[in-house]
């Protein structure tokens, strides 16, 4: 346990340095880079809370997507409010092509940014929490979880297309005014917007982290396992599965927020079973068991896209999914379970040369 | 009275499809629990092969049903030979691996026919309409209608009449015991596979004339047809066809209350509230565990 937590640790600092230092003096301080990889960071963030439900519960959630899309539209509908300021009764105008003559009740709330900054967190936190509770109290495991969360993110981005009243449909909410962050204009084309990305991405790993190394994190392991046995222990399976399910939504429609702010649009794309199901390729490229692992797949594989999708402009999915499938055939575990594997030997391979008889450990599954 | 008739038959026409397109996904994850996300691609491809026997040959859409189930049975074996086969072990993870199948089959239609939507003429003498009186019914949409009944009772026949149907039930009760008695389950497997697909294209060829022909129009289909079948019930194809008409239906009479997409949003949360209480299905099949 101890020798897996060093190299861990020492994981953890390279990923931290090379977010921080490494990669904006690597882009040259560049405005558009950094704001292509800001990107990249925020869809990190929601690989990770991807990582956190699957890789420790085994919740396969299908549906990360419906989480994240609507952080990006909660932080989208404030910046498009700020930006209608100056219509009559600040009403948006796609509402007013539509014949609202009145901004709703539920656009409201959006016009502070306290508001929006903490809705953007409990909204998809307490929708995942409703959720949960439906799900898991009946015992729903495995693969019926995927599919009821597959279905509802099909409904809820029907729902947000045929609501073009309030949502802008098919469009989303486009032209969006930048984010006033108490009174520090964001300008997401700056290096300190990276670092407010930069920074929300090792605060939600941290987060993550320590639940994962507490307590809690040894019982969701123990009901990626044998739910079962957890439940004869007198533990409330349904209620840690409930947790790990909000927190990991909570951490999703954060990096929605910020993805909102990086492309300056929100679209019911954000909410597409495609989108969903590409986070789930990152989460299991970079590897489940691991939140960093999960970051880095989504890195990755986003970093990839950027840069074959110009060369392969035609080909690039079809690498993406050769790629993938191989992955999932041959590395079941992802790049982390590669990097576990290494090191696992390594130290076995030095204390064989202490001249110490160890077993070999079987690694966590 | 006869709005209501038109309704009930645009639900049975809609159901008809769905029956084809779940079929072939039913016999693959009731047998080896398999989630085919791939299986939407196999319908796809189904339906350009419909198109280019049409378009290159001059083949009508009836003549090419036959070389059109061989030729995906065929993709679908080779699916199963080299990918799906590794997998059985790791139910969840063929959600993953069949998603990367899918992706890979409709980016090599988009490189190799485009990206363009196809037309298919569906065959001359199914058109025009037959009326009793007010009602007037599409003649081809009754032809699907009657297709899909046909297959579903070919496939029940297969399963419980022939001898590959006893071979296949054993296997899926007890891989491991029915292989002491010399059946080849990896070979009972990929016929399995093989047969799904080649379903799954028949569906595509049949609902080629009814929808736009387009490289992703598979990857809604599937998520329906998938939920048919969990809502039917793992293991049964009975259950599939039973749940098949319960949600065209449904999805029709939604539609004509509401509007089309709050009639579709209604039947996916009637769908989740179904799931949640009752995850095994319909008719759910008897098996000792």
């Amino acid at each position: 346990m101890n020798r897996n937590n060093t190299s861990d640790y020492l994981g953890h600092l390279v990923f931290v340095l090379a977010i921080l230092l490494g990669v904006p003096a690597a882009l040259g301080f560049d405005g558009f880079e950094l704001n292509t990889f800001a990107r990249y960071l925020s869809l990190a963030i929601v690989a990770a809370a991807l990582a956190l439900s699957w890789g420790t519960a085994g919740i396969l959630n299908l549906g990360q997507a419906a989480t994240f899309g609507i952080g990006a539209y909660v932080m989208a509908m404030h910046l498009k409010l700020v930006a209608s300021a100056g219509n009559p009764d600040g009403l948006p105008d796609f509402m007013g092509w539509n014949n609202v003559t009145s901004l709703p009740w539920f656009w409201q709330p959006f016009q502070s940014l306290g508001a929006t900054l903490a809705l953007g967190l409990a909204l998809p936190a307490l929708m995942a929490w409703a959720m949960g509770i439906f799900m898991f109290r009946a015992r729903i495991t495995g693969v019926f979880v995927a599919i009821i969360t597959l279905a509802f993110l099909v409904a809820l981005q029907l729902w947000f297309i045929e609501e073009q009243r309030f949502t802008g449909g098919q469009n989303g909410l486009t032209g969006l005014a930048p984010l006033d962050l108490f009174g520090w204009q964001v300008d997401t084309y700056s290096l300190g917007f990276y670092y407010l990305v930069a920074g929300c991405l090792i605060a939600a790993l941290a987060l993550g982290t320590l639940i994962l190394r507490s307590k809690v994190g040894l019982v969701l392991r123990a009901i990626r396992e044998d739910s079962q046995r957890v439940r004869y222990f007198g533990y409330d399976v349904a209620g840690y599965e409930t947790f790990v399910f909000s927190t990991s939504a909570a951490i999703a429609g954060w990096a929605g927020m910020l993805y909102a702010l990086v492309l300056e649009f929100a679209s019911p794309t954000y909410i597409g079973v495609a989108f969903s199901l590409a986070i789930v390729i990152w989460v299991a490229v970079g590897g489940r068991e691991s939140l960093v692992g999960a970051a880095v797949g989504a890195i990755l594989v986003n970093l990839a896209e950027g840069r074959l999708s110009d060369l392969f402009v035609e080909s690039w999915l079809l690498i993406l999914g050769v790629g993938f499938i191989l992955f999932v055939l041959f590395l079941p575990r992802g790049l982390y379970g590669l990097l576990r594997q290494g090191f696992d030997r390594l130290a076995r391979l030095r204390m064989r040369a202490a001249g110490r008889d160890v077993k070999p450990q079987e690694s966590a599954r | 009275m006869e709005t209501i008739i038109n309704q009930i038959f645009a639900g049975a026409s809609l159901a008809s499809i769905l029956l084809m397109v779940a079929l072939g996904l039913a016999i693959i994850y009731g047998a080896m629990g398999v989630i085919n996300l791939a299986h939407g691609e196999f319908v796809m491809l189904g339906a350009y092969v419909t198109w280019a026997l049409q378009s290159f040959l001059g083949m009508g859409l009836l003549a090419a049903l036959p070389i059109v189930f061989v030729t995906i049975a065929a993709i679908g074996w080779g699916v199963e030979r080299s990918i799906v086969q590794r997998l059985y072990r790791r139910p969840l993870d063929t959600i993953l691996a069949t998603w990367g199948i899918g992706i890979v089959l409709q980016q090599l239609v988009r490189m190799g026919i485009g990206p363009e939507s196809r037309f298919i003429a569906g065959p001359g003498i199914l058109s025009g309409n037959t009326s009793f009186g007010n009602v007037v019914l599409s003649n081809y949409r009754i032809f699907v209608l009657v297709f899909a009944i046909g297959v579903f009772v070919a496939t029940w026949a297969l399963l419980a009449k022939t001898e590959f149907g006893r071979k296949l039930r054993a296997v899926i009760q007890n891989r491991e015991i029915s292989e002491c008695y010399g059946i080849r389950a990896e070979k009972v497997y990929a016929l399995t596979f093989a047969y799904g697909a080649g379903l799954a294209g028949l569906a595509g060829a049949l609902i080629s004339p009814l929808v736009n022909t387009t490289p992703s129009m598979g990857t809604y289909l599937v998520v329906d047809a998938f939920l048919v079948v969990v809502v039917g019930g793992v293991g049964s194809i009975f259950g599939t066809a039973v749940a098949s008409g319960i949600v065209g239906e449904t999805t029709a009479f939604f539609s004509m209350l509401l509007n089309d997409t709050v009639g579709r949003i209604g039947v996916l949360v009637a769908i989740i509230f179904f799931i949640r209480f009752r995850p095994q299905g319909l008719l759910p099949q008897i098996v000792r565990r």
